[in-house]
């Protein structure tokens, strides 16, 4: 007999999840409020994000190329086909999902779910039915939800969020982005580059908490230029919506408070566990107490029939990371010895340049005294990084000095997400940097950073002098 | 003088045990033998009695602790109340090592409660028990890496109270009451659980929940100087990072754990070793600095596999099945006792090479006799049982028949040959099969052997009984005469070399050579390890058995 499992929530983590468990043929009932899957990354996230990310970049490099004799007009900018063809890109990735799903023969339920007890859901049919599901396995995939401050969350059209900003309702003049994290600078970006004069206020002392500063430092230099104003330690009191506008007093490092108006504002502080509505007083279920589900390295919650997946069990919350929780939930089902125990996951910033990390930061290091050393490599040693203009970045390894084994990688410039998967893969294999030294990379390449950052390590990279220094 | 008790040596090859519970308390007035907790190992579960009199001053093991052999469990005042002593040191010269502690008590309580003086709020007092609250995403223990405070100490809200270290930082967890210090629960390098009682606290006020989140070391160091007189100033700061915690964006603790001790496999590697139920951490790589391969985790597993006995070579491992395919199942962990029976017995059953000899003793006559004895007996413990005799007539078997009597080193090609004669029997208990040994058989009147498996069954069944009285076995019984059976095979108790199994005695006729007449007898199977033992010295000696019980006056005359 085949086993039986249910997903609740179709985004990369339930759809990962539930294809995987159809693979392994078991029967499986997808659950999704959507009428195809995709969740947050497809519909208003990662995808449509990266699309318009795509266009800014276009924009920003044929600026740049009067610097290298070309010169183009101004871009007119048709905002009405720009969102359609953003459209277009998800409904062609979402639609191939549903084709997927029929292919799979997995039961997909448009509505929306909630437990009545540990083998029972109640499922709420887009078309208005209701009905009880019974269930052996459940995988729990109902991501996050945007968070907001409550204080400022005022009733107007002119406030964002990452949602509604990914629609373009028009080009601001002017945009405050509250918030210096990824959402807020990615988005922040495509604003600018369609003309807005962006400001972003973050509440700490650096833009995107967490990276180390050194791969931030290139990324917050070319905000500057292109955004109207970066605010650190400073943070938005007040906001109240006013003609043409959203009025905004803002508390400055000093402690002065600043009155501005701008066309919109942006609020991207983060996201939460979307866990309200699924009955999970119902289960066995347990959250922590900031709302995650408690999982165990098998993704099981406290109910043993119950797994819980992706956003909602915590951070990172990354479509990678959901997804491949997604499929070790599946193989746990299976019967399979498993864990979810990843060596590294891959966090990027799809900004202009990118920012990409993965396994030990300096920062991490340094707060947990392990014992490190680094070797960087900076992107104006590479001829690659010179065709294309771009010398701000730095590629930079988080070495063991007793093993010399790779711990961590921290990737800034153009293309710094692509290329950090070489790093994961390294940081899996345990690889050591005679093995990143040895292996040849293609020239040339940006991918020659990672290579010559461990020549750095031995003093012996060919494009870049340091020599070892001697103890 | 205060003394510590230890746990004492366990037996062969055991250096730990789990702490089942704690029997006494801090206070508590104990005298020598009586039980200071009860643990369980791989054998049994046990008391553990104290071999000191006195007042205990200190528990310092708790439930769920796993317990070292040499480590100490309790601190003993022998001179009685821990007040007097403290008189005492105070008038008398004090030591050193105890002056050091105190002014160093004396310094802690300075630096810490500047206000010492002041009179205590009145009010009823409590003894509230402070439990390590939550401490964060899917953490659900931690190491505790010192403890701040001792028993006497006053301490007040939010002082740190033990370090910890988990998965994600070290942080001191701060209390969430003022008072006394009554009892540490908790000591150095032991695990925590999230809801483990750390200390018990005499306290006159109302107590906080314990606080959901415990803040990082070093922003506490740098807070306490100005605790007092800043404390506003605190709270308002420790409100900005509440909030600002609530904003923060991903990428803050969300990296997986690779650090420096992180085992170098690839997921692969990781993956296998884990199917196959080995620690990856545990696996020796043999790539450069330490790289541990898909052939380092195989032959790991092999060692490990091999090393169990020779016997186990060449065996496959056949994977279970997926027998919820076929019905309900529920998975229940095994007790420790039924794990170390599983492996004990199936190293027994690969490693001897069994043989079972059958026999029947006729006791017609001594069953007659037995009843006999038992209606004058006043107490049901004086009875004679069959056991008993069993036993008796067991011990002096193995004089006569001494390879009976040995074990086998097949390192060394000896046997090794007993000079005593010990009889393990084995008692069916509610927490499995347990093997009690009567100490000195063969020099017991049956009586006194009836009295002490009676005492030992008791103990057995009630789990009081003592590590020693189930080590040292030189042949076993085992006796399903009781529940019924024609014959079985019994496994030899490794490393023992022969068991002797009792069915139930039935009349069955028996040809006297003139006529059938009926006889009760008693069915006896005999196991043995051929390794040290002939088909014909078993036969020789089920039959000695045999006529021992049908002529008691051949255990006087060979006995």
């Amino acid at each position: 007999m085949p086993k039986q499992v249910t997903v609740i929530g179709a985004g990369p983590g339930g759809y990962a999840a539930a294809f995987l468990a159809a693979d392994l043929g078991m029967n499986v009932t997808l659950i999704d409020k959507e009428k195809n899957p995709g969740g947050v990354c497809l519909y208003r996230g990662c995808i449509p994000s990266k699309a318009l990310l795509h266009v800014a970049k276009l924009i920003t490099e044929a600026g740049e190329a009067k610097e290298w004799g070309i010169e183009f007009a101004k871009p007119k900018i048709n905002l009405d086909r720009l969102r359609e063809w953003k459209n277009e890109v998800v409904a062609k990735q979402t639609g191939g999902l549903g084709q997927l799903l029929k292919a799979k023969k997995i039961n997909f339920i448009q509505g929306t779910a909630a437990f009545l007890n540990s083998s029972t859901l109640k499922i709420k049919k887009t078309d208005g039915k209701t009905e009880e599901h019974k269930f052996e396995n459940a995988i729990i995939a109902a991501g996050s939800k945007i968070a907001t401050i409550l204080s400022l969350d005022i009733k107007s059209k002119r406030l964002l969020n990452s949602t509604s900003a990914l629609d373009l309702p028009e080009i601001p003049k002017r945009l405050l982005v509250i918030g210096g994290g990824y959402i807020g600078l990615e988005l922040g970006s495509v604003y600018a580059s369609l003309g807005t004069k962006v400001s972003v206020v973050e509440m700490l002392s650096g833009l995107l908490p967490g990276a180390d500063r050194d791969l931030v430092s290139h990324l917050a230099k070319r905000i500057e230029k292109s955004y109207e104003k970066v605010m650190l330690d400073s943070k938005v009191t007040e906001m109240k919506e006013v003609k043409n506008g959203i009025e905004v007093i803002i508390k400055d490092k000093e402690g002065k408070s600043i009155t501005d108006t701008y066309d919109y504002v942006l609020m991207s502080i983060g996201r939460k566990p979307r866990t309200d509505g699924l009955g999970l007083e119902n289960t066995k279920v347990k959250v922590n107490e900031r709302g995650w589900i408690k999982v165990n390295k098998q993704m099981q919650t406290d109910d043993p029939n119950i797994f819980a997946i992706g956003d909602i069990v915590g951070e990172p919350m990354l479509a990678h990371k959901a997804s491949h929780e997604g499929r070790t939930a599946v193989e746990v089902i299976n019967g399979e010895k498993v864990a979810f125990e990843p060596m590294a996951i891959p966090a990027v910033v799809f900004t202009d340049p990118e920012i990409a990390w993965a396994g030990l930061t300096e920062t991490q290091a340094k707060e947990k005294n392990i014992i490190y050393e680094t070797a960087k490599f900076p992107w104006a040693a590479s001829g690659r990084a010179s065709t294309l203009g771009r010398s701000d970045g730095v590629t930079k390894l988080i070495v063991d000095p007793e093993t010399e084994r790779l711990l961590g990688i921290g990737i800034c410039g153009p293309g710094a997400g692509e290329l950090i998967a070489e790093g994961v893969l390294a940081l899996e294999m345990g690889a050591n940097l005679t093995d990143l030294k040895l292996t040849i990379h293609p020239h040339p390449t940006l991918s020659e950073t990672i290579m010559e950052s461990a020549e750095v390590f031995f003093g012996q990279s060919s494009h870049l002098h340091r020599p070892k220094r001697k103890y | 003088m205060s003394k510590e008790f230890k746990l004492p040596e366990l037996g062969e090859n055991i250096e730990s045990a789990d702490v089942i519970s704690v029997l006494v308390k801090s206070g508590d007035k104990i005298e020598k033998e009586q039980g200071i907790i009860e643990i369980e190992t791989d054998k049994a579960t046990v008391e553990v009695p104290s071999s000191i009199e006195g007042t205990v001053s200190e528990v310092l093991v708790k439930q769920g602790d796993k317990v070292k052999v040499g480590q100490v469990l309790i601190k003993v005042d022998e001179n009685g109340k821990e007040e007097e002593q403290k008189k005492e040191t105070e008038k008398i010269e004090e030591k050193p090592e105890e002056k050091k502690e105190k002014a160093k008590a004396e310094k802690k309580d300075e630096k810490k409660k500047p206000s010492q003086e002041k009179p205590k709020p009145k009010g009823e007092k409590s003894i509230v028990e402070m439990k390590l609250p939550e401490l964060g995403e899917n953490i659900e223990s931690a190491s505790v890496i010192a403890v701040l405070v001792k028993e006497g100490d006053n301490i007040e809200k939010d002082q740190g109270v033990i370090e910890i270290e988990t998965d994600k930082a070290t942080v001191e967890v701060p209390s969430n009451v003022r008072g006394k210090v009554l009892e540490v629960l908790v000591k150095e390098g032991a695990k925590a659980k999230v809801g483990d009682t750390l200390i018990k606290v005499e306290t006159s006020e109302e107590v906080e929940e314990p606080k959901p989140e415990v803040k990082p070391k070093e922003e506490r160091k740098k807070e306490e100087p100005t605790k007092k007189e800043e404390k506003k100033k605190v709270e308002e700061k420790e409100g900005t990072k509440e909030e600002r915690k609530k904003i923060q964006l991903p990428g803050k603790d969300d990296q997986p754990p690779i650090t420096k001790g992180a085992a170098p496999a690839a997921p692969s590697v990781r993956r296998l070793a884990r199917e196959l139920g080995a620690n990856i951490n545990d696996i020796p790589g043999t790539g450069p600095a330490g790289r541990i391969s898909l052939d380092d985790v195989k032959a790991y597993v092999k060692n490990i596999n091999e090393s169990v006995g020779a016997a186990g070579r060449g065996i496959k491992k056949e994977e279970l099945l997926d027998f919820s395919k076929f019905g309900k199942i529920e998975r229940k962990e095994m007790t420790g006792i039924r794990q170390k029976t599983a492996q004990h017995l199936s190293y027994a059953w690969m490693t001897i090479p069994h043989v079972t000899q059958y026999d029947k003793a006729d006791i017609t006559e001594l069953e007659k006799v037995r009843k006999e004895m038992n209606q004058k007996a006043k107490d049901n413990k004086d009875k004679l049982t069959m056991t008993a005799i069993l036993a008796k007539v067991s011990a002096s078997a193995l004089k006569v028949f001494p390879q009976f009597n040995s074990s086998v080193d097949m390192d060394k090609n000896e046997i090794i040959y007993k000079k005593y004669s010990h009889i393990g029997i084995a008692v069916d208990t509610e927490n499995g099969l347990i093997v009690p040994v009567i100490r000195n058989a063969d020099i017991k009147n049956m009586t006194e052997l009836a009295k002490d498996i009676n005492n030992l069954a008791e103990k057995a069944r009630s789990r009081k009984i003592s590590l020693d009285d189930l080590q040292g076995a030189c042949f076993t019984i085992t006796n399903l005469g009781g529940i019924g059976g024609t014959a079985f095979s019994p496994i030899v108790n490794s490393p023992e070399v022969a068991i002797l199994g009792v069915s139930r005695g039935s009349y069955e006729p028996v040809y006297n050579g003139e006529e059938f007449e009926p006889r009760l007898m008693l069915p006896l199977s005999l196991s043995y390890d051929h390794r040290v033992i002939d088909g014909a010295d078993a036969a020789r000696f089920l039959r000695w058995v045999c006529e021992a019980i049908e002529n008691p006056m051949k255990l006087l005359v060979e006995g």
